[in-house]
């Protein structure tokens, strides 16, 4: 069993932020039929779901797991 | 809604409810179930949703609202409604001969971001031409129409094989030797608009 450090939490959060973020825009722009909707679906949204995604890879690769002290 | 855009709308709203639960208590994932949580729905679902949603958006770009919501575009979505049956395409566009709602991606199917990765990369750079760049004053086909798109529906059909004056070059249109457009020739004429007879739907 482990624990959360504060910063994986907190990377966690601003990766899932990042993510929906990303994916509201992506299917925002779904409602838009002009090719700017496109761009704005692959510069944008995409970039941004990208931006979480590889965040969230980043915070558990590097985060070292606490183990959870054993209960007395 | 298209069978895509449903499926990517359905897995967005999955993918933030999941996400929300996990922003909310991130201490889920120091159990074995928390961390399969957070890299199904920081991972596999964005990426799925976002490959779904791209599927989307390459469908919407069939759309005649779509290629018709480019300010330049405009006269050619007029040429479809010219009153007068010698125009091909608002012949085709008013009976039906194309289903309207993808009637410019019918007869240009290899076009912008459909086709090949030049098709692509031309679909993005009329994108860059009609917000930063200079759109040209005469706009016209990257490559010759090639009769393929005609026969694609009319090969096979009686009233164009059974013709007199198809039979004798039936073979030259199949090779693209002789192009439709060389009888068939008046298509969007866009420079003419000015003077002809719009039809309106539902007023004979």
């Amino acid at each position: 069993m482990t624990t959360v450090t504060p910063v994986l939490g907190r990377r966690l959060k601003l990766s899932g932020l990042l993510v929906g973020l990303g994916l509201i825009v992506e299917a925002l722009t779904l409602f838009w039929p002009h090719p700017t909707a496109f761009l704005v679906f692959l510069f944008v949204g995409a970039l941004l779901v990208a931006a979480g995604v590889l965040l969230y890879l980043f915070a558990i690769v590097t985060d070292p797991a606490v183990p959870v002290p054993p209960e007395s | 809604m298209q069978l895509a855009t449903a499926g990517f709308v359905a897995l967005v709203l999955v993918t933030i409810a999941l996400i929300s639960l996990l922003v909310l208590r991130p201490s889920l994932v120091a159990a074995r179930g928390g961390r399969i949580l957070g890299f199904l729905c920081l991972f596999i679902l964005p990426l799925l949703a976002t490959g779904l949603g791209t599927a989307a958006q390459v469908e919407h770009s069939k759309s005649t609202r779509f290629c018709l919501s480019c300010h330049v575009m405009e006269p050619y979505g007029r040429s479809l409604l010219v009153d007068d049956p010698s125009y091909v395409p608002a012949r085709h566009f008013q009976n039906n001969r194309v289903p309207r709602d993808e009637a410019c991606f019918t007869c240009h199917t290899n076009y912008t971001l459909f086709g090949d990765y030049k098709a692509k990369l031309r679909g993005l750079r009329h994108v860059y031409v009609n917000y930063i760049g200079t759109i040209p004053k005469q706009i016209k086909l990257y490559e010759p129409y090639n009769n393929r798109e005609c026969l694609h529906c009319h090969a096979g059909a009686r009233s164009f094989e059974e013709s007199e004056l198809h039979q004798p070059i039936r073979d030259d249109l199949a090779r693209n030797m002789t192009s439709c457009l060389e009888c068939h020739d008046k298509i969007h004429d866009v420079h003419g608009l000015a003077n002809v007879k719009l039809w309106k739907e539902g007023k004979p």
